[in-house]
């Protein structure tokens, strides 16, 4: 995304709800390449509303993926390696 | 798994360590994280863990080498916590989940919870506050978010491994990050950053 000038943006979206599945749907990579030119050059650039949520949504999954996995204990690991090296051997 | 299984040859033994140690063993990490952020509790992620890659290991032959190993084990991890550990998590009773899903679908809540959460506020949460926000949430928004923010997977293999027409997922992870949000606007709040 390009820096667009922030005092130009409108202060107010008329179809949040609108914007913000949509630009969820980009964020997930669910939306077509068509909906994603088209909402990020034609809307986003243009609304502060809906830039902030943007970078907010980029914001939370980034702090989801680093605060929020656990790996797995390494006795698990070894615990689940024997078992089935027990049952390929029955 | 059994509605889905198809003919084919089963797998010889050798095979079947292949497939179990290249395909199934490397999503230990996610599975377990998964269980965890379900049950909420070490030990029982722990069996819930255990439990699945027995059954993947039984359901083997089930399985359909070079598909997506990982959607199968999630969709069996899922499937045993509903059967075997939802009835004795140690969850506060349920709320009944229809309830919850119309009650966030109307848009006046959807207004009002459109939060003023800033990018600066949520920089400064370094400690479990976004763990906790997530865990505080009802389970089954908690494992939209795991399922799509942390382990990446498509609205229609969501689909699939919950059970949910993709309408649902799609309103149903909307729904999800809005009490996210919500949650988080008020450590934020906590935090002393102004959010109104």
């Amino acid at each position: 995304m390009s820096n667009p000038d922030l005092s130009k943006m409108k202060q107010d979206c008329e179809s949040q709800r609108e914007c913000m599945e949509m630009l969820q749907m980009i964020i997930d990579g669910e939306a077509t390449s068509e909906q994603k030119e088209h909402f990020l050059t034609n809307h986003l650039e243009q609304c502060m509303p809906c830039y902030k949520s943007y970078h907010l949504e980029v914001t939370i999954r980034q702090l989801l993926k680093t605060k929020c996995s656990k790996e797995a204990p390494q006795e698990l690991v070894d615990s689940i390696k024997a078992k089935v090296i027990q049952n390929l051997a029955q | 798994m059994e509605s889905e299984e198809i003919q084919r040859k089963p797998y010889a033994d050798r095979e079947k360590e292949n497939i179990f140690n290249g395909e199934f063993m490397p999503h230990i990490n996610s599975m377990y994280n998964f269980a965890y952020r379900l049950t909420l509790d070490r030990d029982d992620s722990k069996d819930l863990v255990q439990d699945t890659y027995m059954k993947a290991y039984r359901f083997i032959d089930s399985f359909q080498q070079g598909t997506n190993a990982k959607a199968w084990l999630f969709r069996i991890l899922k499937n045993s916590f509903i059967n075997d550990y939802r009835k004795k998590s140690k969850e506060p009773s349920k709320v009944d989940y229809q309830e919850v899903e119309s009650f966030y679908n109307s848009e006046e809540v959807d207004r009002q919870i459109t939060p003023d959460l800033r990018v600066e506020a949520l920089k400064d949460m370094i400690g479990d506050e976004i763990s906790n926000a997530l865990n505080s949430l009802d389970v089954d928004f908690r494992t939209v978010i795991i399922l799509c923010d942390l382990e990446g997977f498509k609205y229609d293999e969501m689909a699939k491994i919950l059970d949910i027409p993709i309408g649902t997922v799609r309103s149903r992870l909307h729904r999800a990050r809005n009490l996210l949000k919500e949650k988080l606007s008020e450590y934020a709040k906590q935090m002393g950053y102004k959010t109104a």
